[in-house]
């Protein structure tokens, strides 16, 4: 089954009549890969996933699923099997009925259809469940009926359009993490669609970030954490988003707030920059920018903290044990390899 | 007796006089369908008297009977209802769904040929029908009857199947469904309600028509709306047959109103909704 | 966003852009198949017969004196503009409009909300109700014109007279007929009136009421503050609505007084069906017609605006 759902997209533009939702959009997926499509909305994310399907066409460039470009390919014969946000469950049909009906359009002989749909209904655990229509089940029970009635045909791409995002907080947990057994376990390839980047970096091998139809950074969640490539990314990726403050760089530090913190970068002039600082990656120094506590968001098991550094806002994540109190004044430091420089104009990594 | 029990007395009061008031009408007629003329002419009006069906039996099987009147209306009401329905939904789901050049106009075009007074246009269709023989035949006034039967039911049905989500037929059509199919297996099952509510109020506008009966059907082709005139004459007027032939085409719409009671009042709240239609 | 891409592609032919046209095409074709029997259905049953309409209206056509015919241009809407009875049986559908949609409303209305918060008995309402709407307006003029209204032993007159009125001659009296027509079409039409303000006062949310009466508003306070408001758009969609029908009612009069005594309940709408059915005229009944058309029009479209005015 290796080989199957490799995709590549290639200066892809989409036009809605003066608005460009897709500004030539390029990037590959490998097979057997959970690549993530993650941005806030409006950024083309979906866009990107229905001309993957054949549901929009592209106003230009081209879609090569497999090496074949199937940029002009109805969306029936791309061989592709979507979960949709809202599950689009046939009401009328029973849960069996439900699954049954890609094979049927398949024109699939009876018998087989049967056993493939109890073999998927058996993977996503609602064997029980065949007899019901979908109005009598719940939300979760919904979320697994699509997911059964796209995986049963076995087609190379699987693609799925926030799926989870209407479940509640401690099931959207729960499904996530089947979500990805169910994917290794079936070996295919999946592109999945979020605006959550915590579902994005717990799900996906790789993800490629939208921002304003154009996607900024291509890679592993680790890469992508550890070396946002801009001012946006690095303000939308992470709980809470990194710090982004003015500075001045001279000569291997920064000067933030009037105190001299040392970067590991090194750039060749003394310019102004926007320093990143993750809220995890603050820690309490005595030499280090001093700060005024305004908030604490306990937690339970940490703190999230407002700082007020001479009229800068940070936020500083902390363990539970050393939790300063709103009023305290704190010093604060982080280690150079921890800040990030981006250019205030460009805002581009630098 | 307090405020709050002399307050209800009155509401039950004022209840009464108008249930009363819709009911009695009706009630009245089918009363005196089964009196004898003598019983019918009383003064004061007799509440109780010895029924007969004698009436009943005169207008069905007598000499005068509307049996085939009743088969005529029978035969134009399931015609105009099922031909409608078959224009009418393809239709509905193009404008709900479908993007076309002229959208907009083509709906406006259904909701203005509702405006137009039946008495204007049936000198043309009686012209028309005249000149190609189709006066005083079904076909006739099946088709003259789409034109007030056809924007009304497109019209309700448009907004049934603006309500079913656009993902539910991409994800069909990813299952590999074609459009057809789609139409078919998906959209369709899911405007059942919508279709039943249309197929009541299509079947009771062609059942109740008047007008267009009165001028294009004949000796043939005559609906009971139409032959309920020979019980009234200048010279004498039929009492207790006029009852009965009253009661008789009251008969089927009634059963219906009271059966499809649920429908009737979501096509009617619909229509408030969303504005025109003509009943 | 239509269901752009639920079309199937050519095949072959390549570019990105040509794929959405090809879409696009899929989608025009398939619609036009589908709107083209109702669409020629109506053009051929609505908009056909109104051009003949119109054509018919410049001519002279007198199926009783069929040697007169020919091209009259505009003489028949100039012979209309000086016919008195034109004028008096405009008058007459506008009185007889004004004051059926007026009574529907305002009963309508005053029942629903007297319904509204009723635990029991509401069932009967909404059961009763139906039937008036079910009924054709022909049966229905028929049986006011006969139990109802005939003189003595007509339940109307025979209330007439034991109230002390004595009895009336119902539809024989210019100004009673009128009453009884009016009356009639009330009777039939204020059902619907009342079913579709009661389904839309139910779905008034409650906790506005709730925070209306936190706030100390009275009963008529909040009926003429909160209620009418709210209930503003459908009210005037019934307007719209029966005012439609009432300007092209026809069964429900030509049943009971064909428009007499005299031309007493001659309304518009008739007095084009008898000068083009009874006096053969027509020529001039299309004129006449295309007068209402006009009228339905001008009504209709000042009805709309009010409606999308604030």
């Amino acid at each position: 089954m290796t080989g199957r759902g490799h995709v590549k997209f290639r200066d892809i533009v989409k036009m809605h009549g003066e608005f460009a939702a897709l500004k030539g959009v390029s990037f590959d997926i490998e097979p057997g890969e959970f690549f993530a499509l993650l941005g806030p909305s409006g950024s083309g994310k979906s866009t990107t996933l229905r001309i993957l399907a054949g549901l929009d066409a592209p106003t230009a460039g081209h879609v090569f699923i497999d090496g074949k470009d199937v940029t002009s390919t109805d969306a029936r014969d791309r061989d592709i099997a979507m979960v949709f946000q809202s599950y689009a469950l046939y009401p009328h049909m029973t849960v069996a009925e439900n699954i049954a009906f890609p094979l049927e359009m398949a024109r699939l002989p009876k018998a087989a259809i049967g056993s493939a749909v109890k073999e998927a209904a058996q993977k996503v655990k609602i064997e029980h469940l065949l007899g019901r229509k979908p109005g009598q089940l719940s939300g979760g029970q919904q979320q697994r009926c699509a997911l059964a009635r796209a995986i049963v045909r076995k087609a190379r791409l699987f693609l799925l359009d926030e799926p989870l995002s209407n479940l509640d907080a401690k099931l959207r947990l729960e499904t996530r993490a089947e979500l990805k057994k169910l994917q290794r376990s079936l070996g295919v390839t999946a592109v999945y669609v979020t605006h959550d980047q915590e579902e994005a970096m717990t799900l996906a091998d790789r993800m490629a970030v939208f921002m304003a139809g154009e996607i900024q950074q291509v890679g592993t969640p680790a890469e992508v954490f550890a070396q946002p490539n801009s001012i946006d990314i690095a303000g939308f990726i992470g709980n809470p988003p990194m710090n982004l403050v003015p500075a001045r760089y001279t000569n291997g530090d920064i000067l933030v707030a009037g105190h001299r913190l040392k970067t590991a970068a090194r750039l060749p002039d003394e310019r102004d920059v926007i320093a990143g600082l993750r809220p995890s990656a603050l820690r309490i120094a005595p030499d280090g920018l001093k700060a005024q506590v305004d908030l604490v968001e306990d937690l339970g098991d940490m703190a999230v903290l407002d700082l007020n550094c001479g009229g800068t806002i940070m936020r500083m994540r902390v363990g539970d044990h050393d939790v300063p109190r709103e009023g305290d004044t704190i010093y604060v430091t982080a280690r150079p390899q921890d800040i990030h420089l981006f250019d205030p104009t460009t805002r581009k990594r630098l | 007796m307090t405020a709050r029990r002399l307050r209800a007395a009155v509401i039950l009061a004022i209840s009464a006089v108008f249930l009363l008031a819709w009911a009695f009408p009706i009630i009245w007629s089918v009363l005196n369908s089964f009196k004898t003329d003598s019983d019918v002419l009383a003064y004061p009006p007799k509440l109780i008297f010895s029924p007969t069906l004698g009436a009943y039996r005169e207008v069905l099987f007598g000499s005068g009977s509307i049996l085939p009147n009743l088969v005529s209306s029978m035969i134009i009401s399931v015609g105009t209802t099922i031909v409608t329905m078959l224009m009418a939904i393809p239709a509905a789901y193009a404008l709900a769904r479908l993007r076309f050049h002229g959208k907009k106009f083509a709906g406006f075009y259904v909701l203005t040929t509702q405006m137009l007074p039946p008495v204007g246009i049936i000198i043309p269709y009686f012209l028309v029908l005249q000149t190609i023989g189709w006066i005083d035949t079904y076909q006739g006034i099946i088709l003259i009857y789409l034109s007030f039967s056809l924007p009304f039911a497109i019209w309700l049905l448009v907004s049934y199947f603006e309500d079913i989500p656009l993902e539910m037929e991409e994800a069909a059509y990813l299952d590999g469904a074609s459009r057809l199919r789609t139409l078919w297996r998906i959209i369709i099952p899911q405007v059942r309600g919508g279709i039943a509510v249309t197929v009541v109020f299509v079947f009771l506008n062609a059942w109740n028509e008047f007008l267009f009966a009165v001028v294009l059907s004949g000796n043939t082709v005559r609906p009971v709306t139409v032959a309920m005139f020979n019980f009234v004459s200048v010279e004498q007027t039929l009492w207790a047959k006029l009852a009965a032939v009253s009661v008789l085409a009251m008969l089927p719409v009634v059963v219906l109103g009271v059966v499809a009671q649920k429908q009737i009042v979501k096509g009617l709240t619909i229509g408030a909704v969303k504005g025109g239609g003509r009943r | 966003m239509a269901a752009s891409a639920l079309a199937s592609a050519e095949t072959g032919n390549p570019g990105a852009g040509d794929f959405g046209h090809a879409l696009a095409q899929r989608e025009r074709r398939f619609a036009a198949a589908l709107l083209a029997p109702a669409f020629l259905a109506l053009l051929a049953t609505t908009t056909f017969p109104l051009i003949f309409l119109v054509w018919t209206s410049t001519y002279r056509m007198n199926l009783a004196m069929p040697f007169m015919n020919g091209f009259v241009g505009f003489e028949n809407y100039r012979m209309l503009l000086i016919d008195e009875r034109f004028w008096s049986s405009l008058l007459i559908s506008l009185v007889y409009t004004g004051t059926t949609v007026a009574l529907q409303v305002a009963i309508g209305l005053a029942l629903a909300l007297l319904v509204m918060d009723m635990k029991r008995g509401q069932g009967w309402f909404r059961l009763i109700a139906i039937l008036p709407v079910v009924l054709s307006p022909a049966v229905v003029g028929m049986i006011w014109r006969t139990f109802m209204l005939a003189p003595d032993f007509g339940i109307v007159d025979f209330l007439a007279i034991n109230a002390g009125l004595g009895s009336q001659n119902w539809l024989g009296d210019p100004t009673l007929a009128m009453v009884s027509v009016i009356a009639i079409h009330t009777w039939q039409w204020t059902p619907f009136a009342f079913m579709v303000l009661l389904a839309s006062l139910a779905s008034l949310p409650e906790d506005i009421y709730e925070a209306a009466r936190l706030d100390r508003a009275t009963a008529w306070q909040r009926f003429r503050r909160i209620t009418l408001p709210l209930l503003r758009p459908a009210i005037v969609m019934v307007v719209i609505m029966r005012t439609m029908v009432a300007l092209t009612a026809f069964a429900a009069i030509f049943t009971v007084t064909g428009g007499g005594p005299g031309t007493a309940t001659e309304i518009l709408n008739l007095y084009a069906y008898r000068k083009s059915f009874i006096e053969l005229s027509i020529g001039y009944g299309a004129a006449l017609a295309v007068a209402l058309l006009i009228v339905t029009i001008v009504i209709s479209g000042v009805l709309f605006a009010l409606r999308r005015a604030k």
